[in-house]
């Protein structure tokens, strides 16, 4: 007999898992539990290579408080059964809103959308999962509060405590968003309730204001992990500054990116430059600007003749940095004294300001991404190839110029073996240098899926072999990637694993933990 | 919260269960309720906040004005499309997806 479900958790049966839903249904309205093909439709969709019936859902909680959500764990204990806890389920390119393994239930904190606090004067917020960043900055803007947010690309449709959780960037001087991560509410898989850092003590005020508490502090084992489900979290805002001074610095050879690093790193690390620096490939922007339709046609990778014409057909630089200062106006003035002349000095670089770059659609949305404004226009991503397939391979370096040629030629050389282009950039944080390439591929085609996922498992290992560490990762790479890392920390994860969720209901899989 | 305390003791037990309420009263004390939820407004109000981004910014095609079926709208917000991700009802729910493809299908005087 078919079964009424369009898929069951791993080693649930069918009755246990009725059993399951009915007392799901009897803490949420019928309306709260979705199970049909019809409602778990959105739930499905990723972008990854696999077939979505790998991560098809068994059903979907939509809870509204903590009560409700520690009464799903409960009901998870007995019949054990796996959820798999999503916020606004935009993590585009790391597996949507997707369980990470077929069966899973999703637990969907979208409805606990509530803004419980966005204090002025000490400059932080403390909201429910469910929160997008376009609520929290219309928010913002009609308390005239004076704060800016820091978010990922994605920003309007996603949201801070999910793309935090899943140790997300954005490009303000916030942009390392655990950073700036002050106290969370998790309900335990036993569930109880707890508050991070000083959240645990009763009476505090300072539960958004001291991260550390008294103890271990706890906050980042619930980051990439799957040790509880967060319902709360406090973050710090930056109050918007009285000057911001977006620029772009065009260079114009491959090669020239070692010279670049090594300008940016001492004005990173001395703080002359206080924002995440970008240093975008030409084949990053130009799906703002161009067409690769226009230039290429058939399989294969695209040439580098190809990309010589988008350049210049679009003003683009092979590479194109860009960055921010803030604060006062004579601040800006001294620092933008310092940055003209560290990166004048080779005399390769071409340095745009508003002024020259204020009708650049790249230029534009960069800008806005840098201050805190909502825009998707890095989607264009998506139209280079169309097919809707993504995934983002994510490599961590030093902050070293020696560190980039080496990286990109083996990004390109794998990604060409299996006909896909190097959409890439570096991002130089602090010390670090994330590599950040987008594996874009037409999900319609069935070969060129194919190929995007062997690509992708080879840019992994061969990464890996070369100790570059991936720092995020879709949820059809995970295990792989923590196989990376080493037996010792899987060990101790699955310990911490086994000592706050023994019988495995929250999330297994993620990041490798069951 | 009878029916909370009883499916608790079900599947605790009853004497772990006095700690964990304990504990979740201690937060409730504390909860800020003022806060609301988020709800939409109407139509424009969701196209503005999420679906201008890429169909307004040369990113996705233009939807409006085109008097594209409202089933179909329907059908393209749940289940996404290439690279359009889905939207799911606890995002925007089955009434304001309604609302939201009224909208894009009818006239731009709305907006």
């Amino acid at each position: 007999m078919a079964s009424k479900y369009i898929a069951l958790p791993k080693g649930v049966s069918e009755k246990d898992f009725d059993a399951a839903i009915n007392n799901f249904r009897k803490v949420l309205s019928d309306d709260a539990v979705l199970t049909s093909a019809e409602q778990l439709a959105p739930y499905i969709k990723t972008m990854m290579p696999v077939a979505d019936a790998e991560h098809t859902p068994s059903a979907a909680l939509l809870a509204t408080t903590v009560e409700q959500i520690q009464q799903i764990v409960a009901i998870c204990n007995q019949y054990k059964v796996p959820i798999w806890m999503i916020s606004t389920g935009k993590n585009l390119g790391y597996g949507s809103a997707a369980p990470a393994e077929r069966g899973q239930v999703v637990l969907d904190l979208k409805r606990m959308n509530r803004i419980l606090e966005v204090d002025k004067d000490l400059a932080f917020a403390l909201v429910e999962p469910g929160v997008t960043y376009q609520q929290l900055y219309d928010y913002i803007k009609e308390h005239k509060l004076g704060l800016w947010l820091s978010m990922p690309a994605p920003s309007a449709i996603a949201g801070p405590v999910g793309n935090t959780l899943d140790r997300g960037v954005g490009y303000t001087p916030y942009g390392e968003h655990f950073l700036f991560a002050c106290g969370m509410e998790v309900v335990l898989a036993n569930g109880e309730v707890l508050r991070t850092g000083m959240g645990s003590m009763p009476n505090s005020n300072t539960w958004q204001v001291f991260k550390w508490g008294y103890g271990p502090y706890l906050d980042g084992i619930f980051t990439q992990s799957n040790y509880g489900i967060v319902t709360k979290f406090g973050f710090w805002l930056m109050p918007e500054p009285p000057a911001f001074k977006p620029f772009v610095i065009q260079y114009q050879h491959e090669e020239d990116i070692v010279e670049i690093v090594e300008t940016i790193r001492p004005l990173r690390i001395s703080g002359v430059i206080p924002n995440a620096v970008v240093i975008a490939h030409a084949l990053y922007e130009a799906p703002v600007k161009a067409k690769r339709s226009d230039y290429v046609s058939g399989p294969g990778s695209i040439p580098d003749e190809a990309v010589d014409r988008i350049m210049k057909d679009h003003k683009l630089g092979i590479w194109n940095v860009y960055a921010a200062l803030y604060g006062t106006q004579e601040q800006i003035d001294v620092n933008w004294n310092i940055v003209t002349q560290a990166f004048g000095k080779s005399g390769k670089a071409k340095i745009l300001t508003e002024q020259e770059a204020a009708d650049d659609p790249a230029f534009v949305y960069r800008a806005k991404l840098m201050r805190g404004e909502m825009t998707l226009t890095e989607f264009s991503l998506y139209n280079w190839r169309g097919g809707g397939g993504s995934m983002w391979f994510a490599p961590v370096s030093q902050a070293r110029g020696s560190e980039t040629l080496k990286q990109m030629a083996l990004t390109k050389q794998i990604l060409a073996k299996y006909g896909l282009d190097y959409s890439g950039e570096f991002i130089v944080g602090m010390r670090d240098m994330h590599h950040i390439v987008d594996v874009l591929y037409d999900k319609t085609d069935p070969e060129q899926t194919k190929a995007a996922y062997q690509c992708f498992d080879e840019l992994l290992t061969e990464f890996s072999a070369r100790g570059y560490g991936t720092y995020r990762v879709n949820t059809a790479f995970m295990d792989k990637v923590a196989e990376t890392y080493g037996p010792v920390q899987r060990k101790v994860h699955k310990t911490l694993k086994k000592a706050l969720d023994p019988n495995g209901i929250i999330a297994p899989g993620k990041s490798g933990i069951r | 919260m009878k029916e909370i305390i009883r499916n608790l003791i079900v599947v605790f037990g009853f004497m772990p269960i006095i700690i964990f309420l304990a504990t979740t009263w201690v937060w409730a004390a504390q909860e800020d309720n003022s806060a609301s939820s988020h709800r939409w407004k109407d139509g424009a109000e969701i196209y503005t906040k999420i679906c201008a981004y890429c169909h307004d910014a040369q990113v996705a095609p233009p939807i409006r004005n085109r008097k594209l079926p409202l089933d179909y709208i329907r059908n393209i917000v749940r289940n996404g499309n290439r690279a359009m991700p889905a939207f799911r009802p606890s995002e925007i729910n089955d009434e304001s997806l309604t609302k939201l493809a009224e909208f894009i299908s009818h006239q731009s005087s709305q907006h």
